[in-house]
């Protein structure tokens, strides 16, 4: 029991006078899944003041401050959660702003439990410091008191710099450089910026008003945001270093969808995830007719994969008004990549889950839409590189599924657009752009992060890799 | 915010507009296509480019009303402004020296192949053009096509009621008289059925058909997939991999029509649009 006397006697030392912990880890409320399967507000509403001081209340200060070092981008979590206790919102918010350009989107989803509640103290004893509730908390304060804290800039180093994308990666970048004095250029090939934080994620898990304060924040220190604007067409990569650009930095994402490569995956009514959620997010099709976009939806819908985008598609499809809908997972629960909470919330809403199946063909109702779908059992057999079981189809188990809207959901791969357009820019045999641990490419002076380089991983490493390749950058345009 | 310059009616319900948009005028080559929006409510809707200028920036395209956005881009005139321009995107078409190329346009595409032709008699191409109207009130572009072509075929003709005064007239012809004039190239830029129906014609003389596939798209840069179709077996998207695509190799067309209609219920009011016996009607 060696590990409880290191966070009492911390407690002893700040507080002054031993207490007992308190596990209580307090829920944030929430919309009833009866209620929030009719809308698209968000599910979690938040915690009140009262609630934030009361969490922030359990946190021990410790002196292992483990939490931080389970931050990608090592938020000086302790610290802002002291400022909490004593009632300073205001000086929370800037400890946080010291490392996060994007506390209101990182308090929702990051994948907390595999981060810094994970490495809290407290978590040894089941019960971690809601920390992304706190984060979330302190940002939807300054939003509310519409006084944005603006941390010092430094004097303009004179020295340009493009992102290409705006997304979570380059909007870390593009807040760092400039914070550093550098003139920063953003390029956004969508009519909006935000990257997967608008076209993706759901309004009931990340509103997209939050995403623009948080753009117009990171314009705020003097960030400009060219929208409309596709790099490897408009302007190649050599164009922008051969004009007035010292750096770029590549953080275009992991745009191009999957598909199963089955018969009939074409068929009307099937969508990839990516189309499905920029329709429902970015064109905002649940407005439809206020916005132009339509979504056609059925009655029985299946969503295949086990993601997090397989979780956001079929909460979309139950608000977008699915009778059912299932998602399809070929191997079990608890190999399921999506967050729990995403998967309990999926449950709560009423969303069934069919594990060990997967679809081997689509079915036509004779007029080219979807009607049916073929599915084989599977079974788990032995590891594979990822360490996770390999689901093998039983041969003899194909069964019918009648549905009649299919959202392929299975993960993205990187754009080629770029990598196409610029030979000496070094890919993996997968698309993704080769870097070093700071993040450089191949070619000189350019730097790349995110899902371009992952492949497919969450906003947080995005900006995470971003906050490291901003400091390399610094560093080249120092020199 | 993209300004309009000037936006003419051809024909009823036929128009061309012309948008200042120099980034994308810098850029643009035959056959490639922008996405515009008309106000932060609107849908990114896709418009092959039937003509530029890279020194004043201007892009122009031409348009049917067919439905709800077409229907508001209508009513806007110039000095007007579109909210997003974005482009030029997919790929360009082929342009080389062939010989002599059958060309056959209907609809949006009488005037957005004509970048293509002109782009083919630089390479000192004969080209025999078809134009299916489907009637001489609805007949436009006429002396543009004229001007690129060596020859210009009128079809003038309802769609769907008097088949014999389609495209597919003529262009039986061309292929009856191959011995004397051979044909080296196809390219088709019209209605899908049109696309398809002459795929098919030319099919048994191993002429090289290039189409211009126009699917639903959403965000023209490859991220949706909503543009997916099967050519040679693998899926290619139209945004990136196209639009032009080797009509032999299309393998999806009753897909692929299916696909472009699944919204038809939702935003295109014009009954006139429909074609006969397709699956969505």
């Amino acid at each position: 029991m060696s590990e409880e006397k290191g966070p009492t006697s911390a407690h002893g030392t700040a507080g002054g006078k031993k207490s007992k912990l308190n596990l209580n880890r307090l829920e944030m409320p929430k919309q009833t899944p009866e209620e929030r399967k009719r809308n698209f507000e968000e599910v979690a509403t938040g915690y009140t003041f009262e609630m934030a001081i009361e969490e922030a209340g359990r946190c021990i200060q410790c002196k292992k401050r483990n939490c931080r070092q389970g931050c990608p981008v090592n938020i000086d979590i302790p610290d802002f959660i002291k400022h909490l206790q004593g009632g300073d919102v205001e000086g929370a918010s800037r400890v946080l702003k010291r490392k996060t350009s994007l506390p209101g989107i990182c308090g929702r989803v990051c994948p907390q439990e595999m981060q810094c509640e994970k490495t809290c103290i407290l978590n040894k004893k089941g019960a971690p410091i809601a920390i992304g509730r706190l984060e979330r908390y302190i940002a939807d304060w300054e939003r509310q008191e519409g006084a944005t804290t603006i941390p010092e800039i430094a004097p303009s180093t004179g020295k340009h710099v493009a992102v290409v994308g705006t997304g979570p990666s380059g909007l870390t970048v593009a807040a760092d450089l400039a914070l550093l004095g550098h003139q920063v250029t953003m390029f956004e090939a969508l009519h909006v910026a935000g990257g997967v934080l608008m076209y993706g994620i759901p309004e009931f898990r990340l509103p997209k008003e939050i995403v623009q304060r948080e753009v117009r924040y990171v314009k705020s220190l003097g960030v400009e945001i060219l929208l409309d604007t596709v790099i490897g067409i408009n302007y190649s990569l050599d164009e922008l270093l051969n004009t007035k650009y010292h750096a770029v930095y590549l953080a275009t994402g992991a745009g191009l969808p999957m598909f199963l490569r089955v018969p009939g995956e074409n068929l009307n009514m099937i969508y990839s995830a990516n189309e499905f959620l920029t329709r429902t997010n970015l064109m905002k099709a649940y407005l439809y007719p206020k916005y132009a976009t339509p979504i056609k939806m059925g009655k029985r819908v299946a969503v295949i994969g086990g993601g997090n985008v397989a979780m956001d598609s079929a909460r979309c499809a139950i608000r977008l008004g699915a009778q059912e809908v299932y998602v399809i997972y070929r191997r079990t629960r608890s190999e399921m990549p999506a967050r729990l909470e995403e998967v309990e919330n999926a449950e709560e809403e009423g969303i069934r889950f069919h594990f060990l199946c997967n679809p081997t063909s689509f079915i036509s109702d004779g007029r080219s839409n979807v009607a049916a779908m073929e599915l084989i059992r599977m079974e788990l057999g032995e590891p594979d590189a990822s360490g996770r079981r390999r689901p093998v189809s039983i041969t003899g188990s194909e069964y019918i599924m009648e549905v009649d809207t299919v959202v392929v959901s299975l993960g993205t791969s990187p754009n080629p657009l770029i990598a196409s357009t610029t030979p000496d820019l070094k890919t993996s045999k997968w698309g993704t752009v080769i870097v070093n641990e700071q993040g450089k490419t191949s070619k000189a002076r350019v730097w790349a992060g995110g899902d371009i380089v992952s492949g497919g991983a969450t906003v947080i490493s995005a900006m995470g890799e971003g906050r490291i390749a901003a400091m390399a950058m610094h560093q080249h345009l120092a020199e | 915010m993209f300004p309009i310059v000037a936006h003419n009616e051809l024909a009823p319900k036929v128009h061309r507009m012309s948008v200042k948009a120099p980034l994308v005028a810098q850029k643009c080559k035959p056959g490639q296509f922008v996405i515009l929006i008309i106000d932060e409510e609107g849908e990114r809707v896709p418009f092959t480019v039937s003509g530029w200028d890279a020194e004043t920036g201007t892009v122009d395209f031409v348009y049917i009303e067919v439905g709800k956005t077409t229907n508001q881009l209508g009513t806007l005139k110039a000095g007007d402004h579109l909210a997003h321009f974005v482009g030029p995107l997919g790929k360009p078409s082929e342009v080389d020296h062939y010989g002599h190329v059958a060309a056959v346009a209907s609809g949006y595409g009488v005037a957005a192949i004509v970048p293509i032709l002109k782009g083919l008699k630089e390479k000192e191409n004969r080209i025999t053009t078809v134009l299916q109207a489907p009637d001489r009130e609805r007949c436009f572009g006429q002396s543009e096509l004229e001007r690129v072509s060596d020859r210009l075929i009128l079809a003038i003709g309802a769609i769907g009621e008097n088949m014999s005064t389609s495209a597919t007239q003529p262009v039986r012809k061309l292929l009856a008289n191959l011995a004397q004039s051979p044909v080296d190239r196809v390219i088709l830029m019209g209605s899908l059925c049109l696309m398809r129906v002459i795929s098919e014609m030319t099919r048994p003389y191993d002429i090289k058909t290039m189409v211009h596939l126009t699917p639903l798209m959403v965000d023209g840069t490859g991220m949706c997939g909503a543009c997916r179709l099967s050519v040679k077996g693998t899926n290619k998207f139209a945004c990136v991999h196209g639009p032009e695509f080797d009509g032999h190799e299309v393998d999806g067309w009753e897909v692929l029509m299916a696909r472009r209609c699944s919204y038809a219920d939702e935003s295109i009011f014009q009954q006139g649009f429909q074609c006969r016996g397709c699956s969505q009607w």
